[in-house]
């Protein structure tokens, strides 16, 4: 028997042996799955978070500055959708609330014209751009659209903005925006551009 | 009080000896008990061994085993705050539901307004706290007496996962209170995910195995892309239930190997 176990060499397997190997391995097969459908839970088919995609109103809801150096910051959206509204002398773009480091909210000090991340210590200028602190990333930008009406349809979430296209872009993301970034962020759609 | 059953053979039997043998000669007693008065050595050894509460402990101890300054009594210390934390824990779900409307507010009125609430609440805190501090402790102690060489390098590895739980008990105690501290707090730790190589969307090789936001391992733990309700029910779960029950298995399991290994001896 014990020689029918092994199997002398180049013997096809015996029956006990087919056995045993169906057996553990359908065993296998069967753990593996369960394990696979319990991480599977943990992946939750619909969200009931909030929208990703609002009205931010008229382009005229918005200021512009005199002085074509300074971009004023419009806060009132940073509450409900995590966004702060920029506005300079050529147009409007959107700047999605979260620190690039970990995900905090930064604050608005208008008296440095920066944002200043709370946790540590990150700084951006009005172009989102890192200027102190540990934040690898600028700023995310959110994407732009005018609904028919002529209201402003504004596309935050992780899925909609500047960053997680720049994940797929080889080479280094730095913490300034570079040239060629530059000229993408100053067109649509991250970029509402206004005339006059 | 001198009815001391067993000891001084010339003693008359008293009403309570009688009572004590009948009480003892019951199944129920013996079906708990296992063995009679341990009055010999053999009885003692079996009282140990038979025992649940006394089986985790071993038949013999070296002297040095004994000595308070040897290992400070940090482990069992540790053992004594987690079942402290449960019980309080336990104690502090009559009042809080994880909701994300009512968490802050169950706990403000913990605080305020449940009665022996505050020091509840208190106790569970501090208490993790310290059990944080004797597990660490006491894997020092473990390390510098070389209590972790073979044969109980398996314990230590154990060890090392009983302190990664310990401290992920306290993680995901940090988000119930839905106060901005733990909200943050879990922001940012729960972000530090994302960049876990391939599984986390910002982490290296993602793109390999299409890992995008609403799939990565970030998603799982948090159960969206944001900390938002599902975020604390999960937290909730895991640290009432599947963490404290991973960790009770483990400990089993790590209790067992001390007593199976003995104590180390003395530098
Ligand atoms: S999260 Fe903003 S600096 Fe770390």
């Amino acid at each position: 028997m014990a020689e029918e176990v092994s199997g002398a060499p180049g013997d096809a397997p015996s029956r006990r042996k087919f056995f045993l190997i169906t057996g553990w391995s359908s065993l296998g097969l069967f753990l593996a799955g369960a394990g696979a459908a319990f991480a599977k839970y943990f992946y939750p088919g619909v969200l009931y978070e909030p929208q990703t995609t609002f009205n931010a109103g008229k382009p005229s809801d918005f200021v512009k500055p005199a002085n074509p150096n300074e971009t004023i910051v419009d806060e009132r959206f940073k509450k409900s959708q995590r966004v702060w509204i920029m506005r300079n002398t050529n147009g409007i773009y959107v700047m999605v609330a979260v620190c690039t480091h970990l995900g905090c909210t930064p604050n608005w000090f208008p008296g440095e014209q920066r944002f200043k991340c709370p946790c540590h210590g990150s700084n951006y200028n009005t172009q989102g751009e890192v200027v102190a602190g540990p934040a690898p990333l600028p700023l995310f930008r959110a994407k732009l659209s005018i609904a028919p009406d002529g209201s402003m349809i504004v596309t935050t979430g992780l899925l909609g903005i500047k960053r997680a296209e720049l994940q797929y872009k080889k080479g280094v993301l730095l913490p300034r925006w570079t040239d060629e970034e530059k000229k993408d962020i100053a067109k649509a759609p991250y970029f509402l551009e206004l005339k006059a | 009080m001198s009815q001391t059953p067993g000891h001084g053979g010339d003693q008359k039997p008293g009403k309570l000896k009688i009572l004590a043998d009948y009480i003892q000669s019951t199944d129920a007693w013996k079906s708990f008990f296992r063995t009679g008065y341990p009055d010999s050595l053999l009885k003692r050894m079996a009282v140990m061994r038979s025992s649940f509460v006394m089986h985790i402990l071993p038949t013999k101890v070296g002297v040095h085993g004994l000595k308070l300054g040897y290992t400070w009594c940090m482990g069992g210390i540790t053992l004594f705050l987690f079942l402290m934390l449960t019980l309080t824990g336990v104690i502090l779900m009559f009042y809080y539901v994880p909701e994300e409307h009512r968490a802050f507010t169950d706990m403000k009125d913990l605080k305020f307004m449940v009665p022996y609430g505050m020091i509840m609440r208190n106790m569970h805190r501090w208490t993790a706290h310290a059990m944080v501090f004797s597990v660490i402790v006491h894997m020092a102690r473990v390390f510098y007496t070389g209590s972790y060489k073979p044969p109980r390098q398996f314990n230590w590895v154990v060890g090392v996962i009983l302190l990664k739980l310990t401290l992920l008990l306290s993680f995901t105690g940090y988000l119930l209170p839905w106060d901005q501290l733990g909200f943050w707090a879990v922001t940012v730790g729960t972000n530090m995910a994302s960049a876990t190589p391939l599984v986390g969307y910002e982490g290296p090789f993602s793109e390999f195995l299409g890992i995008r936001v609403d799939n990565d391992i970030r998603f799982a733990i948090i159960g969206g892309t944001r900390i938002g309700p599902n975020a604390l029910i999960r937290a909730y779960v895991w640290h009432c239930v599947g963490l404290p029950l991973i960790a009770s298995g483990l400990m089993v399991f790590h209790f067992w190997r001390v007593r199976k290994d003995g104590f180390s001896g003395p530098l």
